[in-house]
């Protein structure tokens, strides 16, 4: 891990449903793969779609990624990163 | 109509906490490969097969094969597999919309709203799609599996029930029913599983059919319809039917309908669960402070809802019945219609899953 903090992309997928939600969730981070991979990114989602709160971590989980899902007052959040 | 609305109300809670969605299930077997819940609805089909047959064997269920049910045709087939497509593309099934939309989805109301208008539609090839069905009619007069085989369909539901229970047995073992939830409230879908089964054990003894909805979709339809269309609407013959004629023997309730926008039998079972579904879905939102309306989707995601509702509400009709019905309600009676029923529904889910990720991820890709 680099001193220099990490850039975040974000990612507002609020109002969408599945799968959509997750299909958009797995290919950003597909884009964005090396990045994340590295270190150097870390993808923030923001989303009310109960169903991809559970399934997008688990996707990313699989993916060797570290979640960390927090419910806000507009909406759940979940940070995937390295 | 109060136990109606109460099922319904139930359902709706326990679905949109659980995210039991069954289009999701099909869709993820194919587009992610994962038979998570999928799993969760096997184990609500073999409870569901045992409640039902034990309510049997003690009497409650004197209408058994349930009312509505018919012969096995290839209608059956090819109206699962358009339900198939639709579900998917829609995000939802005819449920699954319901308690979306009321926990505030927009791409689920814009469904709903197609599903009216597909439902609207089928009036319009009813007499040919009749014609069809009579003539690809076979097993007249066998409703389900073990009549087919002139047998009580006790030992095959003892079969099947400890087969599955294996199964069952093994996924537990495995650890495979608890997933790791992070939203607020989640109930375990395998415990939803159970809650259905038995919500569908009561609507079977109470109003003696198992959970349906989709006839009312066709009379709501119907109802737009005369205003919009009085002429046309007149000259529809479908709307005139009544497929729903019998006397719930434990209560003594006549109970006449069909799909025509009149206050029948079908409208005072059906509308009140439709009602209860949407509230319920909207009050597990509210409850966790999670209900917010959102209308900056892409424009793919609304074409692909109103199109796949459409689709969906179409083949309700073609099918006939939905999903509910047919895997809540005539899987765990062995239903030969609902066995074919599924047999459609496998293979439209998987192209309705391509079709989705083709058009969601070109979409965006941009």
């Amino acid at each position: 891990m680099t001193a220099t903090v990490p850039r975040t992309i974000e990612l507002d997928i609020r109002g969408q449903i599945c799968p959509s939600t997750l299909l958009v969730a797995l290919r950003e981070m597909n884009n964005n793969i090396d990045e994340l991979n590295s270190g150097c990114a870390r993808l923030f989602i923001k989303t009310d779609n109960r169903d991809c709160i559970n399934t997008i971590p688990e996707a990313a989980g699989n993916m060797g990624f570290q979640v960390d899902v927090c419910k806000t007052e507009a909406a759940y959040t979940i940070l995937i990163f390295k | 109509m109060i136990t109606g609305l109460l099922l319904g109300l139930c359902t709706g809670f326990i679905m949109h906490r659980s995210d039991y969605c069954l289009a999701g299930m099909f869709r993820d077997l194919f587009l992610f490969r994962s038979v998570l819940k999928l799993r969760t609805l096997l184990l609500l089909v073999i409870c569901s097969m045992v409640l039902f047959e034990t309510a049997r064997q003690l009497g409650l269920l004197p209408l058994y094969p349930f009312p509505l049910f018919g012969s096995p045709s290839l209608a059956n087939v090819i109206g699962g597999f358009l339900f198939g497509v639709g579900m998917v593309l829609a995000g939802g099934c005819v449920v699954g919309t319901l308690y979306k939309m009321g926990a505030g989805s927009v791409p689920s109301a814009v469904a709903f709203i197609g599903l009216l208008a597909g439902s609207a539609l089928y009036a319009e090839i009813h007499p040919w799609w009749s014609a069809v069905i009579a003539q690809t009619t076979f097993q007249k007069g066998k409703v389900t599996i073990p009549q087919l085989f002139n047998s009580d369909p006790l030992p095959l539901v003892l079969l099947t029930a400890v087969a599955g229970g294996i199964y069952f047995l093994r996924v537990y073992r495995k650890g495979g029913w608890v997933r790791p939830l992070y939203t607020e409230g989640a109930l375990q879908p395998w415990k939803a599983a159970i809650l259905l089964a038995i919500i569908g054990l009561l609507s079977a003894i109470v109003i003696g059919m198992p959970v349906g909805i989709t006839t009312a979709y066709a009379k709501m339809g119907g109802y737009l319809e005369s205003f919009l269309f009085p002429g046309h609407f007149q000259q529809l013959a479908y709307f005139k039917a009544l497929p729903l004629n019998y006397c719930h023997p434990l209560t003594g309730v006549p109970l006449v309908g069909g799909p025509g926008p009149n206050m029948d039998a079908i409208a005072v079972i059906q509308l009140p669960l439709i009602g209860g579904i949407i509230v319920g879905g909207a009050c597990s939102a509210l409850l966790l402070r999670e209900f917010r309306i959102y209308v900056k989707i892409p424009l793919r995601q609304y074409l692909s809802a109103i199109i796949g509702g459409m689709i969906m509400g179409l083949a309700s009709r073609m099918a006939p019945a939905c999903n509910i019905w047919h895997l809540f309600g005539g899987l765990p009676i062995l239903a030969t219609q609902s066995l074919l029923f599924l047999v459609g529904l496998l293979p439209g889910a998987w192209l309705g899953s391509i079709i989705l990720s083709q058009v969601i991820i070109r979409a965006e890709a941009s």
